[in-house]
């Protein structure tokens, strides 16, 4: 009559130790929203500061230092980065950073005087820390949601992803590229020399 | 007046087998999943086909308007042609809380309805969210979607709708039932009222609305695309299974503090 029991009180010990476990990795999230933080003062700082071309290189300098790209371009280019030589790979990485700068550039452009907080951190069992941040209008308008995905490939906390409003940054270009390519004759070398006109105009 | 109301109730119940039907449809695709992260898409040859003529229709015409309505329109009028559209549209809102099980929230809608209607100058202002009742939208297309026991991104296949543009199964179905119930539509229908005094003009100033909201990210995912089509299907597909995804979760914590509170009734 006393297994149930013992398997209970085992079964709780377990739970207990798995929590004690599990909370350990919250406390190291805060490194994480500390990121999140940092981009946005650095993001703040520069649209105070900068225009036009200084701007958009700023843009490309924290897209650099605080994004891992390799890893979000891998990402994006799915199941062609295996088919790709180093060449190719390092060209479109470079096409595809300035197109992200650029694109930043552009999208703040039309932005002024709103503010991001975060508000939680979750961190998930494969290295993955999901921060949950929000744009907050000036003029009282709705906040943007914004979720950003950070992780540790090697080189210290970066940025992997993007989600606004639910739309993630890199599954959205996976989408566009591997599009592209289907329709372009099934090798990513039409898409990399596209991506290459795109950020020479 | 009768016939008409017994017409409508007929088109209603043949609209609701139709969406019966499709959301069978949306419900059995689960095996086609997105496992590569792409979006199911049999039909986009047509689909692509629409959305050109959609494109052109909206460069020529929609695009154009808008941007006029936005620059000249009053910021005070825009935001009141908005509330007053969201009132109208706040009933079908009420139904499908109903529907998902969220009495609670339906009377929120019903309240902020009849506040809005009145106090609030036949919905331009929105005196209610100021009085503490929060705004909520919500679709069929959201309700099938929060019941369907597949992933959120799965709403069967992908569909480029003529003027309306994303959609799929799922929202197509729900774009159904919602203008099967809606209220309004039926009443006006039932009191022959002409189209060009309610429907043509709720639908030509709910499409420019709705576009003057989604200019800036449209044209952002444009720029920024090598396959706008592409981008567009991937990025709808997403913010849609986003709204779903948060339904679930909500409802899963709701039922779980109801479930509490029971238990406390009954100690």
């Amino acid at each position: 009559m006393s297994h149930p029991l013992t398997y209970r009180r085992a079964f709780l010990y377990a739970a207990g130790a798995a929590a004690t476990l599990v909370a350990l990795p919250a406390f190291a999230a805060d490194p994480a929203a500390q990121l999140i933080l940092d981009i946005s003062a650095e993001v703040v700082e520069l649209m105070k500061t900068k225009t036009g071309i200084d701007r958009q290189n700023g843009f490309q300098r924290i897209l650099e230092t605080k994004f891992d790209l390799p890893y979000m371009g891998q990402m994006a280019l799915g199941k062609y980065w295996d088919g790709t030589t180093p060449e190719q790979r390092a060209r479109f990485l470079k096409a595809t950073a300035t197109a992200e700068a650029r694109a930043y550039n552009e999208r703040f452009g039309q932005y002024g005087g709103q503010s991001v907080t975060v508000n939680k951190v979750s961190p998930r069992a494969n290295g993955v820390f999901e921060v949950d941040s929000q744009i907050n209008q000036p003029n009282g308008g709705e906040p943007v949601k914004l979720r950003w995905e950070v992780q540790n490939r090697g080189s210290g906390l970066r940025v992997t992803d993007v989600k606004v409003e639910g739309v993630s940054m890199v599954m959205t270009r996976r989408s566009d590229f591997s599009a592209y390519i289907q329709r372009n004759g099934g090798n990513a070398d039409a898409l990399i020399r596209e991506l290459e006109a795109r950020a020479g105009r | 007046m009768v016939e008409g109301i017994l017409v409508s109730v007929a088109g209603l119940r043949r609209s609701v087998v139709l969406v019966a039907a499709m959301a069978a449809l949306a419900g059995g695709c689960a095996t086609n999943d997105t496992k590569d992260q792409e979006v199911w898409d049999p039909l986009e040859t047509p689909n692509r086909f629409i959305f050109s003529i959609n494109r052109a229709v909206d460069v020529i015409a929609i695009r154009p308007l808008t941007v006029f309505y936005r620059d000249w329109m009053p910021e005070p009028g825009q935001k009141g042609v908005h509330n007053a559209l969201e009132n109208i549209q706040t009933p079908v809102t009420a139904i499908n809380e109903v529907v998902q099980g969220s009495p609670k929230r339906a009377a929120n809608s019903m309240a902020r309805f009849l506040v809005n209607s009145t106090i609030g100058v036949a919905g331009l202002f929105d005196v209610a969210s100021s009085l503490g009742l929060p705004k909520t939208r919500e679709d069929a297309g959201k309700t099938i979607g929060m019941y369907a026991g597949v992933p959120p991104e799965n709403g069967g296949p992908y569909l480029v709708l003529p003027l309306a543009g994303p959609s799929n199964f799922r929202d197509a179905a729900g774009l159904l039932a919602d203008y099967a119930v809606d209220p309004f539509r039926i009443l006006t229908y039932a009191l022959n009222v002409d189209w060009i005094v309610y429907s043509g003009p709720r639908a030509a100033v709910t499409v420019v609305d709705a576009r003057s909201r989604t200019l800036f990210a449209l044209d952002d995912i444009e720029k920024n695309s090598v396959d706008y089509y592409a981008a567009l299907r991937s990025a709808y597909t997403q913010q849609r299974a986003e709204l779903i995804r948060e339904k679930r979760e909500k409802t899963d914590s709701r039922s779980e503090l109801d479930r509490r509170d029971n238990l406390a009734l009954v100690h």
